[in-house]
């Protein structure tokens, strides 16, 4: 509704701080229940046969939820007190990976938002960046050579999404960046990076190495645990605070460089350091469940789709619908076509490539935001 | 980097023309102002003043200078040599948020996203205002509100840009660069490609707030006709360089239509300032 009049508006501050709107708060609901749900699903079924009542009663177990000795075992690694079977199945087994779904999801959807804002490209994600490739070989390397620095993945993730997102930047400067120069040079890195991996692969000893090293590459969650969710929490819960108290420069860069600097930005700096939370944001997620493709492209977009492109209500968005997809494509990835469980990569690919395609024939241009 | 001749500003005092000196708010001296990719100056000039209160409007032919010596003056480019000081200060020992306290600027192709507002377009007008974690602010709101009211969009505060006008959109970008509440402001073109009435909405708003609260304005204009009805002092380039500088009266000639519009008019001074243009001139 347009027309209010400015004097009631004075008076009115709710008016203004109004971002949150209805949409967005109805948007994060149904994502909810759609992560909740895929959540519950995934927890009752599996090669282990509970009833769905036995599995759902297990999640909801008080006697667990409350239980001091239990948080302590799942989030700081402590000893695990007696459970039965199907608590502990459900528990320990199925619920963290539900749990990492939830965290690579929104650290994913997070850095492809940042990293749209930061190029001005709607089609940037960590992947088309290079950022992925970067991460996935410096990880491979810790998996294959450097087996002893295993438990610092998301720092080395990171790490190595930095380095090559450094070289993207470095190559792409030309007294200045552009958002296509930036794509382009994503790519470049990307390929170059993505060649290194495969070679990587010729240095690993056994089958064992390189098939994980595969399903790490396409991205899974298969096999993870409580483990996982303590390494990324942390990381995860960093990246996303700053990327919600970087909302506003975000909004800013959208307006373009050259208003962004009249108004006082300092625009490299605050873009690379908002590409370092994009970096954060993605490393933990690589750390944890390998490249998992099109999440950070997809998500953002849909969610720009549904509350608009201010970023103080997509970063939110994103926030709610990243689990989302995660959990649900996981959910396809580990039971479509049990007992055989395809990386969730292959899965977020198939429902990534069609909505590109159909996006591609709906919309006249794409690529500016 | 290039040595930037440091001196001590000479003071040729400037005067209006009744006499009475004039305080400049914005000054460039022997400048020399090229683009990274290539050698040759696209502007060359040797002291260019814009007067403190007033309205300065630079006109000149496509391809002329005057945008990019917007640019120079407003900091988006680095000149290659020479000096831009505002109120006495070399432009480049502001840092970016001081810069953006006391100049505001208003580039002549903005692009936003269609989903914003105009009430949230004109709230980044505070952002030099606001730190990192700082919360708007009620002064925050009052200088949105005033520049929604000045610049005449307060109906439409709730529409998104994407459903405006050309002629809305520049009026909320207009409003955003008031909420930066600034005494200097740098506007590139900012009547090009509007009707009429739009072109008149965004003049009047930029006079009402010079004439309310003394801000200065330096504008590029092309139209030269609406540039000395509306302008206190001319800056005419042609082809980089400073043809002549004065009120529209003193330019505004015959001689300089021909020479530098490239156009042949007659040009009547009673009972007010009028352009005929009358035919092209041959190259």
């Amino acid at each position: 509704m347009a027309g209010t009049h400015p004097t009631d508006t004075m008076t009115e501050p709710a008016h203004r701080n109004g971002w949150f709107t209805g949409r967005l708060a109805a948007f994060c609901l149904t994502s909810t229940v759609i992560t909740v749900l895929a959540g519950l699903v995934q927890v009752s079924f599996g090669s282990y046969s509970m009833t769905i009542l036995d599995a759902w009663s297990a999640v909801f177990d008080l006697d667990i939820l409350f239980d001091p000795a239990t948080w302590n075992a799942f989030l700081l690694g402590g000893e695990m007190p007696e459970m039965d079977d199907a608590t502990l199945i459900v528990w320990n087994i199925r619920l963290p990976r539900v749990l990492v779904g939830v965290l690579t999801g929104a650290t994913l959807a997070v850095s492809g938002a940042i990293f749209q804002a930061v190029t001005r490209n709607e089609l940037a994600s960590p992947y088309i960046l290079g950022v992925s490739s970067g991460a996935g070989l410096a990880v491979l390397l810790t998996l294959v050579v450097f087996t002893g620095l295993a438990p610092f993945l998301p720092l080395i993730a990171a790490t190595g999404g930095t380095v090559a997102f450094a070289l993207v930047y470095a190559i792409a400067w030309k007294g200045g960046t552009s958002p296509v120069r930036l794509v382009l040079a994503g790519v470049i890195v990307g390929t170059v990076f993505q060649s290194l991996q495969t070679g990587v692969f010729f240095f690993a000893d056994d089958l064992g190495v390189v098939q994980s090293a595969i399903a790490w590459t396409t991205g899974s969650l298969t096999g993870t645990d409580w483990e996982q969710v303590r390494l990324a929490i942390l990381p995860a819960a960093f990246a996303i605070v700053l990327a919600l108290a970087g909302a506003r420069q975000l909004n800013v860069l959208l307006l373009g460089e050259r208003t962004a600097q009249s108004l006082g930005m300092n625009v490299e700096r605050v873009r690379f350091a908002l590409s370092g939370v994009a970096i954060l944001a993605a490393g933990t997620a690589i750390a944890v469940a390998g490249i998992v493709g099109f999440v950070g492209l997809i998500v953002p977009h849909v969610v720009r789709n549904v509350v608009g492109s201010d970023y103080r209500r997509l970063v939110v968005g994103c926030l709610f619908a990243g689990p989302a997809l995660m959990v649900v494509a996981d959910v396809g990835a580990r039971l479509a076509l049990s007992p055989i469980q395809v990386p969730v990569g292959v899965v977020t690919g198939l429902i990534g490539g069609p909505y590109f395609l159909y996006l591609m024939r709906k919309q006249q241009s794409m690529g500016g935001i | 980097m290039p040595e930037t001749r440091r001196r001590e500003p000479v003071q040729e005092v400037l005067t209006d023309e009744d006499g009475v000196p004039v305080a400049s708010a914005l000054v460039a001296e022997d400048l020399d102002v090229r683009y990274p990719t290539s050698d040759e100056a696209v502007v060359e000039c040797a002291r260019l003043d814009v007067p403190e209160g007033e309205v300065t409007a630079l006109v000149g032919p496509n391809g002329s200078g005057k945008s990019t010596l917007l640019k120079a003056l407003s900091n988006h480019l680095t000149p290659e040599s020479g000096t831009v000081r505002l109120h006495g200060e070399a432009i480049q020992s502001f840092d970016q948020t001081e810069l953006a306290r006391e100049m505001g600027v208003l580039s002549q192709e903005n692009e936003s996203p269609d989903s914003i507002t105009v009430e949230d377009l004109a709230s980044h007008g505070r952002y030099p205002h606001r730190g990192f974690f700082d919360r708007v602010s009620s002064e925050d709101r009052e200088a949105v509100e005033r520049a929604l009211e000045q610049a005449g969009v307060t109906h439409l505060r709730d529409t998104e840009l994407g459903q405006l006008s050309g002629g809305q959109k520049q009026l909320a970008w207009i409003a955003m660069v008031l909420a930066q509440e600034t005494d200097v402001l740098l506007l590139d073109e900012p009547t090009t490609f509007l009707d009429l009435h739009h072109q008149f909405r965004v003049l009047e708003t930029v006079r009402q707030l010079n004439e309310g609260k003394d801000v200065t304005v330096a504008v590029v204009l092309h139209d030269i006709a609406q540039a000395a009805r509306f302008a206190d002092n001319l800056v005419a380039m042609n082809d980089g360089q400073l043809y002549d500088w004065g009120p529209p009266r003193k330019v505004v000639t015959e001689q300089l239509l021909a020479d530098v519009f490239g156009v042949e008019a007659t040009v009547e001074y009673e009972p007010e300032l009028q352009i005929l243009p009358r035919r092209a001139l041959g190259e």
